[in-house]
């Protein structure tokens, strides 16, 4: 499918990222159809382990995580290059969750005997960890409260894990008398136990549950210094954001390349429906909504990949999580519209689109939400 | 099957609205079953079966119906209150196109004997209907449909494909548009015919909606015979039926009712989720209701006319257009209102029964779709309302 963005026309990429895109537009082009999306929905893992190991050899598992630890050491402006293709390919692996979230809490806690260990298996696809912070729904605090964590024991539960069910450990933030730190629990440790919630997407949200369960090792240490819990996680949470923008995009980009391609060709009163003003109009809307949440999807990369300070950071986070979130819903809503009728069966892939924006839009903060912490931000 | 439906002959216009939505909200507390209320989806007739006969008895089922022909004969106001009443509570939706659709058309264009066969029958829950317009090639551009009926004796002959027919699996009739003339313009041509749906040669194929439930279907046929009585309106005449009967699809879809329980889901979700506090999200709320309620003024205005027996001509696309968007609207704030429950199936337990905003949410797309599309009804107003050039 011809590829509509602006970037071709007026960004510039370098050797190495020209490389790094192709290479995932290659991969999601192995599933163009989205066959094998739709037979994984509503089944655990979700994914397949041998398209994860193809994913760790080109290096994308690492291109956040130091060359010291096996990594690629690479930055945003790459990492979403690769998002944007898996947001496009709908692609159900556990990216976002291992290679971002777990693989930076890890890089950024303060424990380096674990991070030696433990970055290379993640790194080379051996070892899938996914990130638990959750307790409330809608609140996005950093702060740990419902689980706690006494003598390296941990109670209480997390809400709303992605990819819990492929995960083989978590990383969970826990309350303690110095304030939040990070724990390491292997998924069949004494005690926990996962509730699966169906996603709109055919993915799982895992409900997990701790009852005195042990804990295999410290991420990082309650607190909220350099490199511990409270920091960590917050730092983590608006990398995060950004992935998951990147993701959001890909998934618009996509929905209105469909689109677009679509009313070229269906027919109504004897002209193509894309020949309509009224449908041109709405698309060419589209179409500005997904290059101004591209621009600054850009813009938050080169500050992620800047010595910027935590506050910028979290300005910038919010602000591309709120648009990314808002134009992946409009442009889904929209794309049902200007299909019609087959727009709304669960067998045309345009609607897979509308319930992945639905999704990523509303994990680690709605649209509205991160307005709301942008306006608290800069006001 | 008797007639169950004379035994209602209440005057319920000349209740006062107080005393009329009481009666009403206690009517359902008693007889609808508690596990229905607020389905998260349109019920098959399994599930709602009993409901509708429940229905039928009290002669409850056609609220807008003159009382002579069987209905509540409700007035405009009354109408609203029983729409409210029903959509508050969470009453679900049984296959209705029987009273919105057929029962209406052929009180204004039937014959006596299609009258006197086929009122009795809706009314009673013996005749289930569905509506077999739309085909693959033609959705917006209806007029282009190509099904066919071709005479033998006193039989048409009915060839083709319709699709998108919704809950044709649970219904045993059909009303059909259907090509008896290829010659001239595409709106010349088309008759209008009624269908039993256990008819040889009918094969209907469920399809799976976005909500994953099988709403609508394909319906096939092949060398389907269907007596020449059955013509509404007479043969070729049919494009100027369909239009008469747009206007009722489309002033039922211009109703409040679907604005109103989506506003009742997010009243609940927003009481359990605290939202009232927070000055913003009331604000965003009440510029919801205030749509809805004058929505509720023009609707009454609408009604009026057909009630003082007028007619209403393009104009009611404009109830359609704002319901249909303000619905969505309402379930773009749900969405929002749920956090990370937007992104699943599940559902939230509230005081008032339960909210599903992402299946919610799913549901009302289609709104701005059927009955004619959002896009389709601003270019009739544009032109035979407006008046501008094409
Ligand atoms: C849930 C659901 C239930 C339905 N139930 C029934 C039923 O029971 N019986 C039945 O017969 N049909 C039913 N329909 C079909 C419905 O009436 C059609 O989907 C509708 O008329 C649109 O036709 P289409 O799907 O072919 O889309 P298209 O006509 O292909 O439209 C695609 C897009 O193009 C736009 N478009 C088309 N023409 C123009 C134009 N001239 N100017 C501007 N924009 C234009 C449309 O607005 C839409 O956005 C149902 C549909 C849905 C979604």
């Amino acid at each position: 499918m011809e590829d509509i963005s602006l970037q071709s026309k007026i960004d510039v990429l370098s050797e190495e990222q020209v490389l790094i895109q192709d290479s995932a537009v290659a991969f999601i082009a192995q599933d163009e159809e989205l066959k094998r999306v739709r037979a994984s929905r509503f089944t655990q893992p979700g994914y397949d382990k041998a398209v994860w190991q193809e994913m760790a050899e080109s290096g994308w598992l690492g291109f956040l995580v130091p060359e010291e630890y096996e990594g690629v050491g690479l930055s945003f402006s790459e990492l979403n290059l690769v998002l944007i293709q898996l947001g496009k390919g709908l692609s159900p692996v556990p990216f976002v969750s291992t290679a971002v979230a777990a693989a930076r809490a890890l890089v950024k806690g303060d424990n380096e005997a674990l991070k030696k260990e433990k970055l290379p298996l993640l790194v080379a696809g051996e070892w899938t960890p996914a990130l638990a912070w959750q307790e409330v729904r809608a609140n996005l605090s950093e702060k740990a409260s419902a689980v706690t964590c006494a003598n390296d024991v941990l109670n209480g539960v997390k809400l709303f894990v992605p990819d819990a069910g492929g995960a083989d450990a978590f990383i969970v933030s826990a309350a303690t008398d110095t304030g939040t730190g990070l724990y390491l629990v292997d998924k069949d440790a004494a005690g926990i136990s996962i509730e699966y919630e169906q996603r709109v997407d055919g993915g799982f949200y895992g409900h997990i549950t701790f009852a005195d369960t042990p804990v295999s090792d410290m991420v990082a240490a309650a607190g909220n210094g350099e490199g511990q819990g409270e920091a960590v996680l917050a730092a983590v949470l608006d990398e995060t954001r950004v992935a998951v923008s990147a993701e959001l995009l890909g998934v618009m980009t996509r929905a209105l390349e469909i689109s677009v391609d679509y009313i070229a060709q269906r027919v109504q009163f004897d002209k193509p429906i894309g020949s309509f003003q009224a449908l041109q109009h709405k698309t060419v809307d589209l179409f500005i909504l997904t290059e101004i949440s591209r621009s600054v999807l850009l813009q938050a990369a080169t500050v992620f990949d800047s010595d910027a300070s935590a506050q910028e950071r979290a300005i910038a986070a919010s602000q591309v999580k709120a648009r990314c979130s808002d134009a992946a819903l409009t442009v889904g809503k929209d794309a049902i519209q200007l299909h019609g009728g087959i727009g709304y069966t669960d067998e045309a892939n345009i609607g897979l689109y509308l319930k992945k924006a639905m999704y990523l839009s509303s994990w680690l903060g709605s649209a509205s939400a991160h307005r709301a912490r942008y306006a608290e931000l800069t006001l | 099957m008797t007639n169950t439906t004379t035994t209602q002959q209440v005057n319920y216009n000349g209740m006062d609205d107080d005393a009329f939505r009481q009666m009403v909200h206690d009517w359902f507390v008693e007889n609808y079953p508690e596990e229905l209320r607020f389905p998260p989806e349109r019920m098959h007739w399994d599930q709602c079966g009993d409901w509708y006969m429940t229905l039928a008895k009290k002669g409850w089922l056609a609220p807008g119906w003159p009382a002579e022909h069987g209905g509540m004969g409700l007035d405009a106001n009354k109408l609203l209150i029983f729409m409210d009443v029903n959509e508050s509570y969470g009453v679900g939706r049984t296959p209705d196109q029987g009273m919105t659709m057929v029962g209406p058309l052929l009180i204004q264009h039937g014959t006596e004997e299609q009258r006197a066969h086929y009122l009795p029958k809706i009314l009673a829950g013996e005749h289930i209907w569905c509506q077999g317009y739309s085909e693959p090639g033609a959705g917006s551009d209806l007029a282009n449909l190509s099904t066919s009926a071709v005479r033998d004796g006193d039989d048409y002959l009915v060839n083709g494909h319709k699709i998108w027919t919704t809950l044709a699996m649970d219904a045993n009739q059909i009303f059909v548009l259907v090509r008896t003339d290829k010659e001239g313009k595409k709106q010349q041509g088309i008759t209008f015919l009624l269908v039993p749906l256990d008819t040889p040669g009918i094969t209907v194929r469920p399809i799976v909606n976005l909500g994953m439930h099988d709403e609508f279907a394909e319906v096939f046929f092949d060398d389907v015979r269907v007596p020449v009585a059955n013509v509404v309106g007479g043969e070729h005449q049919g494009w100027g039926i369909a239009k008469a009967l747009l206007g009722h699809e489309r002033i039922f879809i211009g109703s409040p009712k679907f604005a109103i329980l989506a506003m009742s889901r997010l009243k609940a979700l927003a009481d359990m989720a605290g939202l009232f506090a927070d000055p913003l999200f009331v604000d965003r709320y009440t510029q919801l209701k205030m749509d809805i309620a004058d929505l509720g003024a023009a609707y009454k205005r609408f009604v009026e006319v057909l009630k003082r027996g007028g007619h209403i001509g393009a104009e009611v696309s404009m109830l359609k257009i704002w319901n249909t968007e303000t619905q969505q609207r309402v379930m773009d704030l749900m969405l929002d209102a749920a956090g990370e429950h937007g992104g699943v199936w599940g559902e939230l337990e509230t005081a008032d029964g339960v909210a599903r905003a992402a299946g919610d949410f799913i549901g009302a797309r289609p709104t701005t779709i059927y009955g004619g599309s959002n896009e389709v009804q601003r270019n009739i107003l544009a032109k035979a309302v407006l008046k501008l050039p094409s």
